[in-house]
């Protein structure tokens, strides 16, 4: 180094360095120190004095310590390299144009951006094909909007108008605040990037600010239905590797040691702005399918895929910011979702309903009076049947989507009858898409009666072998740590297999009309029961119907019904069904060959009935 | 002698220079430690002459840290009114005379000077030291570039300032207070500290510049990447890290040659109210004066 010289040739050896080096490297102008202003003034003493504070060259260091010029060289610089760190530069990117360096509020690089292996294995689910995503970006579909984007836009631009109506408005401004702090908190609760964080809450503000502020974090929300217990809780969190998970205190023990009440996470401090947000790429939602014919499946979701679909979504239901939308369906399930997802698209206020029920759901409409309402036909159906739409204001709904599950015509007709002036629609969405197929306001009853309309903007969708097949920017990329579930639901061209039957009309409305695995072939001729099952809905005995395949030695399969009796008195025999049926002018080969009668189906939190959970008694 | 001072810092202004002294040669040889004083460069020297020209412009305190360094090249206008000075006193005075290059002893490794153009100029009474790390402030022009010329011509020695304009008062106001002065407070190194007596003038400097160096110096990281590389201890799988921007952007510096080794933050200078606020520090204000 000194002089084209070795090491060797110095005489240096690893003693010495280890010897002198910190000596040197003190002694050299690594650390100065002056007192007073001596050169200036020209004080000899002080600067012979000082000479050594201020630091010497190698000369005068070699003197001072015996040893060459040659050989403190090469100490010294020896020295300076094994201490200097690369990637400090970092530091002054974010100085300068305004902003002043703080050593409290440095986030240091690379705490900024690390993932733990869990998340790296989550962000690894979200498998995107190059050439789609160009598409999608290229068309407008996908974007930079991510929820905390919203949220600070809204806060800026509308920082007083209603972002939530509970039993208090919170505005805009005061949610922001809320969430940066339950955000922090979660932050000093071990939660970063990209890691899970499982929430099982009612539709209440608590909810909706663990989600944005676990958002805020970069991190991803994995909702638990409200109904689940410890074995669905054990099984989800594990799977979903959730950090943590938030619950009332009442379902704290079923979490075991990761639980935390929403009131244990706050923060009375915020957030601080360096911890930068996600971006739209990164994951947010990982969601168990309610799927009614297999285990559930973890769905996760980027802010690409579900924002895309809520702001392409917003002009088609003609929502805007003056709306308040009410969400009848819980938030732990995607169709609740949506209706956020819809209202922070479009800055519309959230009118929130903790929990479904008839009565608290028609009181609510009345008194918060929301223009639009996100709800299931049961719902619907449990309205009417006790009578509250004549009880009730309802007056104030300009539009009503109706989804969860196959919506009987005459529900959708009579409702709209209920509602005049107010839009009822229907939508079909899975947790693997959210909205895919929607009616419009303004399309012909008969069209919201019948179908679900056609496909939202940027989904493509197609039926194969009568099953429907979707893609498009809504798409989820694939299960979470389940490639024999994705071998499956995806054809080798990129589409999904929903496993619903559908049918498409002259207009491009399509209807739902059955699951394919719900299929029965009788001796090789296959049916769909599901109009079978209409018919049984209306017959004046049965309140529920539900058709399935039982096995039969001769024919393969045979149809076996379910029912559920609107009077548990009364009985029912499988002669009455079948006659009914009969006069109703149904197919011999549809006719069910055995019934059984339950107390009530098993349902999903969405009010689907669980046909895998069905079992045939003993005959 | 005095004539030619005089012509000597006529053309020194006419050239862009704000300020212009003649350091004691005595001095100089006597504070510069051996292999760097005047002499050992250039035997016959019999005059030290430093120059001063403005640094920043007033916008460009206003940039973002990472962009300062690239905003001014007026270093570069200090070495050429140097350069042509050097050439103006042999034609003019018949003295030989060289323009005293500003780069690092190729001998000492990095951060040694061949020459301390701050002590020049601060012998010449152009620059005191300052707290932030003793660069060098002038009361009226604030933060300069400096420049040396040595020549055989002998010249009358300026005195060094007979005040410090550092630290100014709202900087002392600012101590008093939180113990810091703003350019301690807002090092992103924290290489500063130090402390003010009760008169308001400079007790203790500190300065760490190992630390200043490893933040805004980038001359080591080279081999240092490549060490690293070689151990496989670089921050990503094998040698993805010497691709990432911040070596990417090394690799350009040393195969363009751009010389821009510096990554001077200047976040000292930008908080410094000398530096930004002196009265002629301002160039906008220079140019009304004029």
């Amino acid at each position: 180094m000194a002089r084209g010289l070795s090491r060797e040739q110095l005489g240096v050896t690893d003693a010495m360095l280890a010897t002198f080096g910190e000596a040197v490297f003190r002694m050299s102008h690594n650390l100065q120190l002056r007192e007073g202003d001596p050169i200036r003034r020209l004080d000899w003493a002080e600067i012979e004095r000082q000479r050594e504070a201020m630091g010497l060259a190698d000369g005068q260091i070699a003197e001072r310590l015996g040893l060459t010029r040659e050989q403190v060289m090469f100490i010294r610089n020896s020295e300076e390299s094994r201490r200097f760190r690369t990637g400090q530069t970092a530091y002054l990117l974010d100085l300068g144009g305004g902003r002043r360096y703080r050593p409290e509020r440095v986030v240091r690089l690379e705490d900024r951006f690390s993932y733990s292996e869990n998340a790296l294995r989550l962000r690894a689910a979200l498998r995107f094909d190059a050439e789609a995503a160009r598409r999608y970006v290229e068309r407008g579909w996908w974007g930079d909007d991510t929820l905390p984007k919203w949220l600070s836009s809204h806060s800026r631009t509308r920082p007083d108008a209603p972002a939530l109506i509970a039993s208090q408005v919170i505005s805009w401004r005061e949610l922001e605040e809320r969430v940066l702090r339950f955000a922090e908190g979660l932050r000093r609760a071990g939660v970063a990037r990209g890691e899970v964080v499982a929430v099982q809450l009612p539709n209440t503000p608590e909810f909706i600010i663990a989600f944005l502020a676990i958002c805020r974090l970069g991190a991803v929300m994995c909702t638990l239905h409200m109904p689940y217990r410890g074995a669905e809780i054990e099984a989800l969190t594990r799977h979903s590797r959730a950090k943590l998970g938030i619950c009332l205190p009442s379902a704290k023990n079923l979490f075991n040691d990761i639980g935390r009440t929403f009131a244990e996470i706050d923060c009375s401090e915020p957030l601080s702005k360096d911890v930068p947000g996600p971006v739209a790429a990164d994951p947010f939602l990982l969601l168990y399918t309610s799927g009614t014919t297999a285990s559930p499946k973890g769905v996760p979701h980027s802010y690409h895929t579900m924002l895309s679909n809520a702001r392409l979504g917003v002009p088609e239901h003609r929502l805007g910011a003056a709306d308040r939308i009410l969400s009848a369906a819980p938030f732990t399930h995607l169709f609740g979702l949506y209706a956020l997802h819809c209202a922070w698209a479009c800055g519309a206020a959230s009118v929130l309903l903790p929990v479904f029920s008839p009565k608290d759901l028609s009181e609510t409409i009345q008194e918060q009076r929301p223009t639009a309402l996100w709800t299931a036909p049961a719902h619907i159906a449990a309205v009417r049947a006790q009578g509250l739409f004549d009880k009730h204001d309802w007056s104030s709904l300009k539009l009503a989507i109706m989804s969860g599950s196959a919506c009987p015509p005459q529900l959708v007709r009579e409702f709209s009858e209920r509602l005049k002036g107010c839009a009822v629609t229907q939508l079909w969405g899975m947790t693997e898409t959210q909205g895919a197929l929607y009616t419009r306001p303004g399309d012909a009853l008969e069209v919201h009666c019948s179908s679900a309309g056609r496909p939202s903007p940027g989904t493509e969708v197609r039926i194969v072998d009568g099953e429907l097949q979707v893609r498009g920017c809504l798409l989820f990329p694939g299960f979470f740590d389940n490639d024999p579930a994705n071998a499956a639901a995806f054809t080798a061209d990129g589409w999904y297999r929903t496993g619903d039957l559908a049918a498409v009309d002259a207009a491009g409305n399509y209807s739902i009309t059955g699951r394919v695995k719900d299929i029965i072939n009788r001796g090789g001729i296959k049916f769909n029961p599901r109009d079978v099952e209409d018919l049984l809905d209306s017959h004046p005995k049965i309140l529920q119907s539900a058709i399935v395949p039982m096995p039969d030695p001769i024919l393969g399969e045979k149809a076996c019904v379910f029912v559920v009796l609107r009077n548990k008195e009364e009985e029912i025999s499988l002669d009455d069904v079948v006659a009914y049926l009969l006069s109703k002018n149904i197919a011999k080969n549809k006719l069910p060959e055995r019934l059984v009668v339950v107390a009530e189906m098993p349902l999903t939190p969405t009010r689907k009935i669980i046909k895998s959970r069905l079992r045939l008694p003993d005959s | 002698m005095q004539e030619a001072k005089q012509a000597i810092f006529e053309y020194c202004k006419k050239r862009g220079a704000l300020a212009a002294g003649i350091a004691s040669l005595e001095a100089c040889e006597r504070i510069a430690p051996p292999g760097h004083r005047p002499s050992d460069l250039f035997p016959r020297v019999k005059s030290v002459i430093a120059i001063g020209v403005g640094g920043q412009t007033q916008g460009a305190w206003q940039l973002p840290a990472k962009a300062m360094a690239y905003s001014g090249s007026t270093e570069v206008r200090a070495y050429k009114l140097a350069y042509g000075l050097a050439f103006f006193i042999e034609q003019k005075f018949g003295a030989a005379s060289v323009y005293v290059p500003p780069d690092l002893d190729p001998e000492g490794g990095p951060r040694v000077p061949l020459q301390s153009l701050k002590l020049h100029a601060e012998l010449a009474g152009i620059g005191a030291r300052s707290l932030a790390g003793d660069i060098l402030l002038h009361p009226e022009y604030g933060f300069m570039y400096y420049a040396s010329v040595f020549t055989e011509l002998e010249l009358e020695a300026d005195a060094p300032m007979a005040d410090n304009p550092c630290p100014a008062p709202s900087c002392v106001s600012m101590y008093r207070q939180i113990g810091r002065t703003p350019c301690m407070k807002f090092c992103p190194a924290q290489c500063l500290s130090g402390e003010i007596d009760d008169k308001g003038k400079q007790k203790l400097m500190r300065y760490d510049m190992a630390a200043c160096a490893e933040l805004t110096q980038e001359y080591e990281a080279v081999p240092k990447i490549l060490a690293e590389a070689v151990k496989d201890e670089v921050r990503s799988h094998g040698a993805e890290g010497l691709l990432d921007p911040d070596r990417k952007m090394l690799w350009y510096k040393v195969s363009a040659g751009s010389g821009a080794w510096f990554a001077q933050c200047f976040e000292c200078m930008r908080v410094c109210p000398i530096a930004t606020k002196a009265p002629q520090a301002d160039p906008i204000l220079r140019m009304k004066k004029d």
